[in-house]
């Protein structure tokens, strides 16, 4: 049998303009996170962090229709290399969720890549293939049930 | 995006992270079975299998039905869509988020170069 944790885990990567150190730094920083942690819809971002390994941060995204408190923990801090926090918000499953920022810095860009995982820290993932297989096979199935039950 | 409970995303996320489990969720897909005849496709024990249906069900992805003497099997597949909608959101999110970050650094380096006349 296999057993190869494939949880499911976001990946999203960006080439930025800029060092690992001025993009790393934006991270711990309540007035850039302010900026740039403010999703369409929200008015404004309001934000406290405590820099260090163990330390709190809170992200609150104040919308009109109220607000939305994001909440983690500093796990690791190397500077301009990587940064891993757990995140819980409203739409994450509760301290479980945890992400990796990490910098690659080449030829006066940096690629930062956010890895977002839904499992427990301790449930290392590996890949995640098994898992976008199963969604591909079931999302069509769901379609039809949701077509027959809007139907009824 | 929708509120979930979570819990029970955290249950949906488990219960696929196993390489059965998916199996026998693809196995369900295709048509409803019985417990027996899901165990007779895989090289496991009937007592395993039963093990890693119940935690299907607990994870709501699975539902049982007694029909006389046989318990069969069928997939609900609207807690997976939750699961794939976090992903959905996430993925979207950060990726925003990134575009935003870009976006303040090309701020921060024009910034000073714009002040030699006050």
């Amino acid at each position: 049998m296999n057993d190869v944790q494939n949880a499911p885990k976001v990946v999203v990567r960006r080439e930025i303009r800029a060092t690992a150190e001025e993009l790393f730094d934006a991270w711990l920083d309540p007035a850039s996170l302010a900026v740039f942690m403010r999703p369409g819809g929200t008015e404004r971002t309001t934000v406290k962090v405590d820099p260090r390994v163990g330390g709190a941060f809170e992200i609150h995204m104040h919308m009109e229709s109220g607000t939305v408190p994001h909440k983690g923990r500093y796990l690791e801090i190397d500077r301009a290399r990587r940064l891993v926090f757990t995140w819980n918000s409203p739409y994450a499953g509760d301290n479980d969720s945890r992400v990796t920022v990490e910098f690659r810095s080449a030829r006066g860009k940096t690629e930062v890549v956010i890895t977002h995982e839904g499992l427990p820290a301790d449930q290392q993932v590996s890949h995640n293939g098994g898992w976008s297989d199963i969604l591909v096979l079931l999302e069509a199935n769901y379609a039809e049930m949701r077509a027959s039950a809007a139907t009824t | 995006m929708g509120e979930y409970r979570n819990d029970r995303l955290d249950a949906v996320l488990g219960a696929v992270a196993d390489s059965t489990r998916r199996a026998i969720l693809a196995r369900l897909s295709l048509a409803d079975a019985r417990v027996t005849e899901v165990a007779a496709d895989f090289p496991i024990s009937l007592n395993s299998v039963s093990k890693h249906v119940r935690m299907l069900e607990r994870a709501g992805l699975v539902r049982r039905t007694v029909q006389g003497r046989d318990h069969v099997l069928s997939l609900d597949a609207a807690p997976l869509a939750d699961a794939a909608k976090w992903i959905a959101y996430y993925r979207r999110f950060w990726d925003e988020r990134l575009k935003a970050l870009e976006q303040l650094m090309k701020q921060k380096h024009q910034r000073p170069k714009k002040r030699k006349q006050p």
